[in-house]
């Protein structure tokens, strides 16, 4: 499952949603909603790229996906964290935890 | 897991698309409607929030098309687009995809022909049997390595016996037998084989069973026989009830117990088979055969080699055992002590020896087949490329409606592939019919071909076609899909013109040099079959009919045959027309070669030789008194062979001179003494030279001695008659069912035809290189045409001015025709180039017509030239035809 961590951007954003769904499962937009919120606003996520990574992450088998009934009797999609979502979670978790340490270090020697 | 998942959703998505879509459609609307009831949530009017919500994902059917197209089906899907849309790019132009379709094909074609011929008798494991890349031929070696020797019984015993690195060993031969069936005879070609044959080879009956082992224990026991599928359709009508049917071979009652399934021939495939009987019954069809007698060799072996054992190994043991055969004293004659090495070659289907005489001239074909796929490849290419030039306007504006340049490649290149994978298609019907003209080749008739192509050629076809197609299709592709449309617009006006026409002048020259060198070598071939006709064979064959004969075949003993013969040579001499009747033991010129060791008598006794050096290689025939008059070959000094010397005279031969010169340089030769075969022999006469066996053949020793002195069943009836073949033919053939109605007509044809076989590879390489060279002159020729058209269309405005400011119709006629003079002159240099380096690989087949002849390089040339003029002076015409106020007023 490293077929994302090259690309920073599009790896941040699926351990961000795996991340958010590891509360509870959640739709699209709910997951869109929280990770403005919770990062207050700093990042800004684009719909395709989201709706994209969520198929990206169900057919890797991180994602397990449910269609239910809303109030107004459309369709909605619901998320959920897969055994093997969480292990990732935990993995891209520490790995990231790891590079952001180097980073801070890095900038700190320089400045 | 994973991968499944991915699989599985892929074809879900693929199969139920409306639901693929729908889904994604829903995922993006939900999404839409939470975003606007999360803005109305923060005070906005409800379709205040709904733009809102909207501006915030943008465009949502691109989300919906990057949705739906990040999964691995919308590659296939977007590839059944292509090759929609390159359906009907192709139906919109129709004589431009019937034309690179059928250039591919014949491209195609003539290489796949060739493989699969090369195929057919070279590379393919023995068809029929299991497993045969374990089939080796074990073959017995003289220690200095060149000459073979069949095996006797008692020797394949031996060896069965002993080895232990094989899963069973089989010996066989091949006689042609007489097959009768309720009175009436056929002639058949037989294989007489050890009861385990079928069973090393892997071959199941199509019907009845095979060979049981107790019908290979003990002589004469059981008559019982196979016959192949293809003699049980003719001869039987494929009755199913043919199993215990007793029929007549060779005059001898067997049953029929199997029938052999079609897919499998022979061992030796060129071979016809139609009839297999145990060798534990060999002496009753074959009288004076025997399975105890060491010097009675007319077995060849193979074999099954044991998994996890080396040929190395194998070989090392085989050598060992003939080494330990030969010390026991088992081997009683001489000669064939010195054979005692054992050899294991892959059972391929073709006799070692003419492996490698066919190899190098099957790759010769190989080559010039390839030559013309290049030629088909570079044409196609050539007119990919004039339409990727009369296609930008598409490409341009599909790449301003946001068409990525890797896409147009990547359709462009789907478009080729397509015409390509068409070209296949037809290049393996080409194939198919090619192959087959290929086996109606004037062959001898024991020999049969099925060249047609298996699964290997037609893959073989496929993967060359895709391979020529990718990169052949892709420049012309990249080229095509250039979507930096302002700097075309600026090239449109005159330096793409010019190099698109220099990229074209460099193909069509190439074409033309290529064509020219395969058009060469035909005309060396044909030169060379002139020349091989035109050779003097030392013997008169116009007006001969040869009727080949062998009573072994009808089960004669050698009294009842001698007297057949003589009886036989009585009815035809009284026939109209006839001049001569002769009897020989081998037809001269037919590539039949029959040496035999001479040893010179020590008579002098002055100094001691050793025994090799005075031993000598020399052809050998058995002819009776009238072979010389009936050939009309002279005998230069002495008298020929008599009807008085037969085998109660004293053993006598004629000579030829080179035989005379080799053995007695100061003359002498006539009354002369040699030894052969343990008998003292007289020389009285020597014979003119001829050619024996090959046209190519140097001056060879060759000794006739007389057929009653040197006895054989098969013999050729040569008839010199004034009446023409057909008649003598049925003639003879009358005769010899008038002397025992049970006999099968024998096959007779004339001298001259029999001779051709030694001309026949020359003939082969003619019609094939012939046929490939002309192939590649017409696309040349078209290639030239086009280019020429093109240079004049381009250069209409150009025309029109000339022609305005006073150029004469036939200065603008010059113009253009020396335009394409001059790309048909570098075309034909460098084709004059190419095959005055590549002739020189053909010199063995072309009987010293030099591989640089100046006759066919000339006349090569100047077809080239001549057509090359007509090519360009049609497009000259037209442009010197133009209205100068037309071509003005265009662009």
């Amino acid at each position: 499952m490293d077929e994302q961590t090259t690309d920073v951007i599009q790896g941040t954003l699926d351990m961000l949603i795996l991340k958010t769904l590891s509360l509870e499962p959640m739709h699209g937009f709910g997951i869109a909603r929280r990770i403005e919120q919770i990062s207050r606003g700093v990042f800004k996520v684009n719909p395709g790229s989201l709706l994209t990574a969520f198929q990206r992450l169900e057919r890797a088998g991180l994602l397990d996906a449910e269609w239910r009934q809303t109030e107004n009797s459309r369709r909605a999609k619901f998320y959920a964290l897969t055994r093997s979502g969480r292990k990732q979670l935990d993995v891209e978790t520490a790995d990231w935890a790891r590079r952001a340490t180097a980073v801070a270090r890095l900038l700190r020697a320089e400045g | 897991m994973s991968l499944w998942r991915q699989l599985a959703r892929g074809m879900r998505a693929l199969t139920h698309r409306a639901a693929a879509e729908r889904d994604v459609a829903d995922e993006v609307g939900h999404y839409v409607e939470q975003a606007t009831a999360a803005n109305v949530a923060r005070g906005l009017p409800p379709d205040e929030a709904r733009r809102a919500a909207l501006l915030e994902i943008g465009n949502v059917t691109r989300v919906r098309e990057q949705v739906g197209g990040a999964g691995w089906e919308a590659a296939v899907e977007s590839f059944v687009a292509d090759l929609r849309y390159a359906g009907r790019m192709l139906r919109k132009s129709p004589v431009f995809s019937m034309v690179t379709i059928l250039v591919v094909s014949l491209g195609t074609g003539a290489v796949t022909t060739i493989f699969s011929a090369t195929n057919a008798m070279l590379l393919r494991p023995l068809p029929g049997a299991h497993d045969a890349r374990r089939l080796y031929s074990i073959d017995r070696k003289h220690t200095n390595g060149n000459e073979g020797m069949t095996a006797s019984y008692p020797y394949y015993v031996w060896i069965r016996d002993h080895s232990r690195s094989f899963d069973g060993i089989v010996a066989w031969n091949d006689m042609p037998i007489t097959i009768s069936v309720a009175g009436a005879g056929a002639a058949a070609y037989g294989n007489i084989v050890t009861g385990n044959y079928f069973g090393v080879l892997g071959v199941k009956p199509e019907l009845g069973r095979f060979f049981a082992p107790d019908e290979d224990q003990t002589p004469l026991t059981h008559p019982v026989m196979v016959i192949s599928d293809a003699f049980w359709r003719t001869k039987f009508g494929a009755d199913s009830t043919i199993i215990g049917r007793a029929v007549l071979v060779n005059g001898h009652q067997f049953t029929i117990i199997g029938v052999v399934p079609p897919s499998f021939r022979s061992v030796y495939i060129p071979l016809k088979s139609d009839a297999w009987i145990p060798v534990m019954m060999e002496s009753q069809v074959r009288p004076g055969h025997s399975l105890t007698d060491p010097s009675d060799i007319s077995l060849r072996l193979f074999a099954r080699l044991k998994d996890g054992v080396s040929t190395g190994a194998a070989r090392q043991e085989a050598t060992a055992l003939t080494a330990s055969w030969i010390e026991a004293g088992s081997e009683t004659m001489p000669w064939a002590k010195k054979y005692s090495v054992a050899r294991l070659v892959p059972l391929s289907g073709l006799p070692e020896d003419a492996t490698k005489a066919i190899t190098g001239f099957f790759f010769l074909l190989l080559g010039a087949s390839a030559l013309v796929l290049l030629i088909a490849s570079v044409n196609v290419a050539a007119m990919l490329s004039a339409r990727a030039v009369a296609r930008r306007r598409e490409m341009a504006v599909r790449a301003a409606l946001g068409a990525g340049r890797g896409r147009l490649v990547r359709q462009l290149l789907t478009e080729s592939l397509v015409l390509f994978a068409l070209g296949a298609m037809g290049g393996i019907a080409v194939a198919i019919f090619a192959t087959r003209a290929l086996e109606r080749l004037p062959l001898p008739d024991e020999i049969s071909l099925d060249l047609a192509p298996d699964y290997r050629a037609i893959g073989f076809a496929l993967v060359v076609t895709l391979v020529t197609g990718i990169v052949f299709g892709l420049a012309p592709a990249l080229q095509g899909a250039r979507t930096d449309i302002s700097k075309r617009i600026r090239e449109d006006a005159a330096a793409s013109g010019v190099r698109r026409t220099a990229m074209g002048n460099l193909l069509i020259v190439g074409q033309l040099s290529l064509s020219l060198l395969l058009l060469v070598a035909a005309g060396l071939f044909l030169r060379a079959l002139d020349r091989g006709n035109r050779i003097d064979p030392g013997f008169e064959s116009t007006g001969v009919s040869v009727a080949t004969l062998n009573t072994e075949s009808w089960g004669y003993d050698s009294a009842k045959a001698r007297e057949f013969y003589r009886a036989l040579r009585e009815r035809i001499k009284g026939e109209h027309g006839v001049a001569s009747v002769a009897l020989a033991g081998v037809t001269p010129l037919t590539a039949q070669d029959n040496g035999v060791s001479i040893y010179r008598d020590q008579s002098g006794g002055a100094e001691s030789v050793h025994a090799t050096e005075s031993r000598m290689r020399s052809g050998m025939a058995a002819v009776d008194a009238d072979y010389f008059t009936t050939l009309r070959i002279p005998i230069v000094r002495g008298r020929s062979i008599t009807a008085s010397d037969d085998d109660r005279s004293e053993r006598v031969a004629v000579i030829n001179e080179t035989f005379a010169h080799t053995l007695w340089p100061d003359g002498g030769a006539v009354g002369s003494t040699f030894t052969y075969d343990s008998n003292r022999v007289t020389v009285v006469g020597v014979a003119r030279d001829s050619k024996y066996v090959w046209l190519t053949e140097a001056k060879t020793p060759f000794v006739y001695f007389p057929l009653a002195q040197q006895w054989a069943p098969r013999q050729y009836l040569l008839v010199r008659s004034s009446v023409p073949a057909a008649p003598t033919a049925i003639a003879i053939q009358r005769a010899v069912q008038a002397i025992d109605r049970g006999l099968p007509a024998p096959l007779v044809t004339t001298l001259r035809e029999a001779n051709s076989v030694v001309l026949l590879p020359q003939r082969v390489a003619a019609i094939v290189t012939g046929a490939l060279g002309l192939i590649g002159l017409v696309m040349a020729t078209v290639g030239l045409y086009g280019i020429i058209s093109f240079s004049v269309n381009r250069r209409g405005r150009e025309i029109g001015i000339r022609i305005a400011l006073g150029a004469r119709r036939s200065d603008v006629l010059r113009m253009v025709v020396r335009e394409g003079m001059r790309l048909a002159a570098f075309g034909v240099a460098i084709g004059v180039l190419l095959a005055a380096a590549a002739t020189r690989l053909l010199a063995s087949f072309l009987f010293n017509v030099s591989p640089l002849d100046v006759l066919t390089f000339a006349a090569m040339s100047a077809l080239f030239l001549g057509i090359a003029f007509f090519s360009s002076y049609f497009p000259a015409r037209r442009a010197a035809a133009s209205d100068p106020m037309v071509a003005l007023r265009t662009d």
